[in-house]
């Protein structure tokens, strides 16, 4: 009661002060209070300035009502003036204090009104004799069958089909004949009942006493049902199942987790926060519904502190200045009175209790002089939580994202849609001493060749993992590269140990074949020795930039016909697609990096005198005559008809390893030591279209499939291979569509080597690979 | 109420009715509805049927039973129940003869990969075509192996004849596939692009052997892969990786001239003559037909008309041949490469089943409407599947022999319906597996089937189930201990 009785005194304080001058802001509060008389009749005559009419009015009546007056200033009796003629039928009566008044003070005169007016007039009848004619009776309530359902009709409770051969069906209170209900002529009724329209049901409704015809939707619902149609049209009772969990199981989810078991089950802890408000509605605590009106009144109690960023101001009538703080009381004084002084109890009591309980923030003690009062000793205490609190208060607002990770992967289809790719090993070709460098699977498809650091060139039976042939051709030197001689006329592998490139017909051939190859071998010895060697400019016959002889007898045995002996280590063999031509590259060499051999004539070219940078790879195009040269950083592509440059390709790669040209010609793909695979669209621009990352280690080599299968591959160092899907579409307007579809592990790293070499299978989706370990595994 | 039905999943009974496709075993049409309780299993089943009262065999046969196409490796009850099915209807029982499991019973070491199989018995097809009866205990083995041998063992595993090596006329490279023609003939391939004909001779006491060549036949440009002998009309059916069949006679007479491209030239070819002391001659193909456009890799006659053939090859296709014309009748394309084929005649004139390069066979009948080119899909093997042979006893069953290292027994009354990942249709799984005798100690099967990979099986009544492969053993499984009663 105290902070409200407090209120009022500062409300008032103001008012009575500015009484005098203004006496429009009184509150409604003080005019239900009643506390200030002198008022009121000033409100009367506010109100009535508002109403000039109403005011005129109540001039008027005011001599009439004197008596009235004294008891109460209302406005009741301009009302009363008007109802005079009501109150002789007894109706209304307000419980009003005031009016109650009014009905007491009038009740005297009203009876005698009564017994001197008749209920009856007498007028003249047609004779001129006296005729009373009486008012008609109101029942009000004095009629005696209160219970009886208001009705107007009197004959009492009996079927109305006594009345049915009568026209009129009953005698109002007044014994008047109350008429049948018009109803349809019977002509119509017989029209109806003959010339049945859509809906006829033959019923009346009881609601409107109209004939009940059925709707056309109606009728609709009716055929439905008798169908066995589902009632409503449109009704889906099938509807597409919404996948609210993905049907699909991934292999490498963004998440591994499992999907939580709450997502199944109903939630205890909402179940359990629903009952408490259950609870509390039912206690009543919290109220399910307040009507709009309450609210407000709520609303308008609440309190604002009006003074919480209070600034002086220069005195005014409009401003209210905040309330003083209480002055300090004698127990905050250094030395209070000693009944202030806490006792024993009291000041344990202060102590044990915990800060916020204390009822005083302080507890008086006695000093006995002012210079015996200590330093403030809380002092360190609220600085320090005044710095916690600033420090520690957040500054900026953190926006966290709150992003599916799904979304943000690229729309790819699933790798099953984009079968077949090799998925398994199927066979594994072990026989190797040391790494296998490179392979090749031959242009039939039936055999593959490998070789290898302990310098031997093997051929395999793809399909079975068996050495069929073998044969030592690097003594020191390992084989560095093996490749096929493109075409089915001759069968004739490539290989190079060292400096030097061997040209082999292995013994798996038919007699036939066997000799087209041979003769195509050997054709070019003639050319060989009528070339026309260079000379230098000393006048020096010029040393060939190679040297084109058979190997031996031994070696000739095994199948090896041609040793061609360059001056540096020949890592690449690239052949055109015609199989005379093929070029080498020997990235130690100064000047003589690329070679451009012709098989046909045993001749070897020096197509370029410098070249910027280490080169790498070299590939003919697969159908046009341009000839693509790797250094460590570009791929240049020359016209070899025009003799010219004809583009630089910067894929962005520090250290190309090895590039493949697609079948269609104008898309490629490099690989780099420094993890990339660069997708490159030649038509695009020279940078790359897309780079990929995903290996550990440096790619070695990637191949496109040149059997018609949209796949290429990469063998990296991390001892794995990855398969994607790399489809070219002939539309200008489309960009290729890449699909990294499978990982395929199983080689084993060995001194930071993994897998060296894959080639594809001339037909099939399958790959070969070489792998560091001694092995090659076939993947389909 | 509850009661009554928990009463009666107690012991139930069931009411089921016995039918079977095998007349010899088939029961009386009084028998054949009975009343059995639920908790039995297969072997409770099997002995019911066996009991006096129903079959009464002398002998108790082992059965199994099909109910709606799967075979029942449960209790009757559990079945119902997992397949919501009431105790209360009838249900129809398919027992057909039990496959034993084959256990493992010898196997013959070899030096190097063994390529193929065959068998010589009184019920294998070589010894149905001679009238003269192998005797029983006489059964014998070939396997061609990639050292360009071949051998005869007999069954307690001694090698009784070996061929003669290259500079005796031998074959000079790998053999990969070698068959019986006649209990005294034997028909071989290999990667040197020849088949070989040999004259098998017996000594008096059967223990050991002369395996002399007769005729050399060259035509194809490729290794043969696989060959088909039909001993009564004498003829050889050849599958080369050149793409192409060749339709070879054994008779020297009848045999055309060997194409002259084809021996001579090349420095193997040079050595060859230099070494070879007994000349054989040399004959050439009655008809070559290049029809495929990648190694053919199996070629069979049709058991039930000779002039009827089929080839598979990688080119994904088994095309249907009619040999008395060399006219190419029917293409039937699938999904993959093709390793192996084999004829089921048991089941329609047509069925052919093919190993596929994605480790599942598939079986097809060419007469059918190209549109539904796939019966039925056999999965299980997890490696090529290069060999098949059907059962000799059974119009349903097969053995494939793949690279993953085992043998799988296939049952094609069993099947299920494919899953979309598998692309639908009928799948079949395996009934049995049998794994490789010389990785028994392996607790894992090592990747592609390394050194234990299956190249050659064969499926004979007497013998049992003969596997050769990687692993350079021929092994012999077969359910011992097991008499069967002779079908009729």
């Amino acid at each position: 009661m105290a902070p409200s009785a407090i209120d009022r005194k500062r409300k008032s304080v103001p008012a009575e002060h500015n009484e005098t001058l203004e006496t429009d802001i009184e509150s409604e509060a003080e005019f239900g209070d009643g506390l200030l008389e002198g008022i009121l009749s000033q409100s009367e005559s506010e109100d009535s300035d508002e109403e000039s009419n109403a005011e005129e009015e109540s001039d008027e009546e005011e001599p009439e009502l004197d008596a009235l007056e004294a008891l109460d200033s209302d406005e009741i009796p301009s009302e009363d003036s008007g109802s005079e003629s009501e109150e002789p039928i007894g109706g209304l009566v307000k419980s009003n204090g005031t009016k109650t008044a009014v009905v007491a003070l009038r009740e005297k005169p009203l009876p005698d009104e009564e017994e001197e007016k008749p209920n009856y007039t007498v007028t003249t009848d047609a004779n001129g004799g006296e005729r009373y004619v009486y008012e008609e009776i109101d029942p009000v309530y004095d009629s005696d069958d209160s219970d009886a359902p208001i009705t107007t009709n009197t004959i009492g409770d009996i079927p109305l089909s006594f009345y049915d051969s009568y026209p009129h069906i009953g005698y109002d209170i007044n014994g008047k004949k109350i008429m049948r209900p018009a109803k349809g002529e019977a002509l119509d009724a017989l029209l109806d009942s003959i010339d049945i329209p859509k809906g006829w049901t033959g019923l009346t409704d009881p609601a409107t006493g109209k004939p009940l015809n059925l709707s056309q939707d109606e009728l609709e619902i009716l055929r439905r049902i008798q169908t066995n149609e589902m009632p409503e049209e449109g009704y889906d009772p099938y509807p597409a199942t919404v996948e609210y969990f993905t049907g699909i199981e991934e292999i490498m989810p963004l998440s591994a987790a499992p999907e939580p078991k709450r997502r199944f089950l109903p939630s205890k802890h909402e179940a359990k926060r629903v009952m408490k408000i259950v609870r509390a509605i039912r206690e009543g605590r919290i109220m399910p519904y307040r009507p709009p009106g309450e609210r407000q009144e709520e609303e308008e109690e609440t309190h604002y502190d009006i003074w919480q960023d209070e600034v002086p101001r220069p005195d005014h009538i409009m401003n209210i200045p905040a309330p003083k703080i209480a002055p300090p009381g004698y127990d905050l004084s250094y030395n209070p009175p000693p009944e202030y002084l806490p006792t024993k109890a009291e000041k344990q009591a202060w102590e044990t209790a915990d800060p916020e309980d204390r009822e005083k923030e302080y507890l008086p003690t006695s000093y006995g002089s002012l210079r015996k009062v200590p330093g403030y000793e809380k002092f360190i205490n609220e600085r320090f939580e005044r710095s916690l609190d600033l420090y520690l208060a957040p500054r900026v607002r953190k926006n966290r994202l709150n992003i599916d990770p799904a979304s943000l992967l690229p729309k790819l289809p699933r790798p099953e849609e984009l079968k077949p790719f090799p998925t398994v090993c199927s066979t594994l070709f072990r026989g190797h001493e040391g790494r296998v460098r490179s392979l090749a699977i031959d242009p039939s498809g039936v055999w593959l060749a490998s070789g290898g650091d302990d310098g031997t060139v093997r051929v395999w039976e793809l399909l079975t993992g068996k050495q069929i042939w073998s044969a030592k051709i690097g003594d020191d030197e390992g084989v560095n590269v093996v490749r096929w001689r493109p075409g089915r006329d001759a069968v004739i592998l490539s290989a190079a140990a060292g400096e030097d490139v061997y040209l082999l017909v292995p013994p798996i051939v038919d007699p036939e074949t066997d000799a087209a190859s041979r003769e195509l071998l050997d054709k070019g010895f003639g050319h060989a020795t009528n070339a026309t060697q260079a000379l230098t400019a000393n006048g020096a016959r010029k040393e060939p930039v190679a040297k084109w002889a058979r190997p031996g007898s031994r070696l000739e045995d095994e199948g090896v016909l041609i040793k061609i002996t360059l001056r540096t280590t020949v890592k690449v063999i690239s052949w055109h697609r015609r199989g005379d031509f093929f070029s080498t590259v020997s990235p130690t060499a100064q000047k003589s990096a690329v070679a451009i051999h012709t098989l046909s004539k045993h001749l070897t070219q020096i197509p370029f005198r410098r070249l910027p940078g280490i080169a790498q790879t070299v590939q003919f195009h697969p159908s046009r005559p341009l000839f693509f040269v790797a250094t460590q950083r570009t791929i240049r592509s020359y016209d070899l008809q025009k003799q010219e440059l004809v583009k630089i390709i910067q894929p962005g790669a520090r250290w190309i390893s090895s590039f493949d040209i697609h079948p269609g010609g104008d898309n490629l793909i490099v690989g780099s030591y420094d993890r990339r695979l660069l997708w490159h669209d030649l038509d695009l621009s020279t940078r790359p279209y897309k780079t990929m990352r995903f290996h550990q280690k440096a790619i070695r080599a990637v191949k496109y499939h040149k059997g018609g299968f949209p796949l290429f591959a990469d063998a990296s160092d991390d001892g794995s291979l990855q398969i994607f899907h790399g489809k070219v579409v002939s539309d200008m307007m489309e960009n290729a569509q890449i699909v990294p579809v499978k990982v395929l592990k199983g080689h084993r790293v060995k001194s930071n080597l993994g897998v060296l070499d894959i080639d594809w299978h001339p037909r099939e989706p399958w790959c070969v690979s070489a792998g560091a370990d001694g092995t090659c595994r076939l993947w389909c | 109420m509850a009661d009554v039905s928990g009463e009666s999943s107690r012991q139930g009974q069931v009411q089921v009715y016995f039918n079977t496709d095998s007349p010899d075993i088939e029961l009386p049409e009084e028998k054949r509805q009975l009343i059995v309780p639920t908790d039995v299993r297969r072997y409770g089943l099997s002995q019911i049927l066996n009991s006096e009262s129903m079959l009464d065999t002398p002998a108790p046969i082992p059965l199994d039973f099909i109910i709606n196409g799967t075979f029942l490796r449960t209790t009757l009850d559990e079945y119902l129940t997992a397949n919501g099915l009431s105790s209360e209807t009838t249900v129809n029982l398919h027992y057909v003869r039990s496959l034993i499991p084959p256990l493992y019973e010898a196997s013959f070491e070899h030096d190097d990969w063994i390529s193929c199989v065959d068998v010589l018995s009184g019920s294998s097809r070589a010894g149905a075509w001679e009238g003269r009866e192998v005797l029983a205990g006489q059964e014998r083995i070939l396997s061609g192996s990639y050292d360009g041998l071949l051998r005869v063992w007999n069954k307690s595993g001694q090698a009784i004849a070996t061929s003669v090596s290259s500079s005796a006329g031998g074959h000079t490279s790998s053999i990969k596939s070698a068959r019986f023609i006649s209990p005294t003939q034997i028909a071989s391939s290999a990667l040197d692009r020849t088949i070989r004909i040999w004259k098998y001779t017996e000594a008096q006491d059967h223990f050991s052997a002369e395996l002399k060549p007769v005729m050399e036949l060259y035509g194809h440009k490729g290794g043969i892969d696989s060959i088909d002998v039909h001993g009564p009309s004498n003829r050889i059916l050849s599958a080369s990786t050149d793409g192409s069949i060749g339709l070879w006679t054994t008779q020297k007479s009848s045999a055309p001239e060997a194409p002259s491209n084809m021996i001579t030239s090349g420095p193997t070819a040079k050595r060859r003559k230099i070494a070879t002391s007994t000349s054989t001659p040399q004959r050439g193909p009655l008809s070559l037909i290049s029809s495929h456009t990648a190694p053919v890799t199996a070629a069979i006659f049709n058991p039930l008309d000779s002039t009827v053939a089929y080839s598979a090859s990688q080119d994904h296709t088994i095309k249907t041949f009619d040999l008395t014309t060399s006219g190419l009748v029917d293409t039937r394309t699938t999904s993959h490469p093709l390793l192996s084929l084999t004829a089921l005649p048991g089941i329609s004139t047509q069925l052919l089943a093919a190993g596929t390069t994605a480790r599942h066979i598939t079986l097809l009948d060419p007469r059918m409407s190209a549109s539904s080119t796939q019966i039925m899909t056999l999965r299980g093997h997890t490696n090529k599947i290069v060999s098949l042979s059907p059962d000799p006893e059974s119009n349903y069953g097969l053995v494939s022999g793949s690279h993953d290292g085992t043998c799988r027994v296939w049952d094609l009354r069993s099947s299920r319906q494919g899953t979309k990942d598998e692309g639908g249709g009928l799948v079949g799984e395996a009934v049995y597996v049998v794994e490789r005798d010389s990785q028994k100690g392996g607790a894992k099967r090592p990747v592609g089937g390394e050194g234990i990979k299956v190249f050659g099986v064969a499926w004979d009544k007497d013998v049992g189930i003969v596997s050769a492969g990687e692993d350079k053993m021929v092994q012999i499984n077969r359910g011992r201990g097991v008499t069967r009663v002779e079908g009729s």
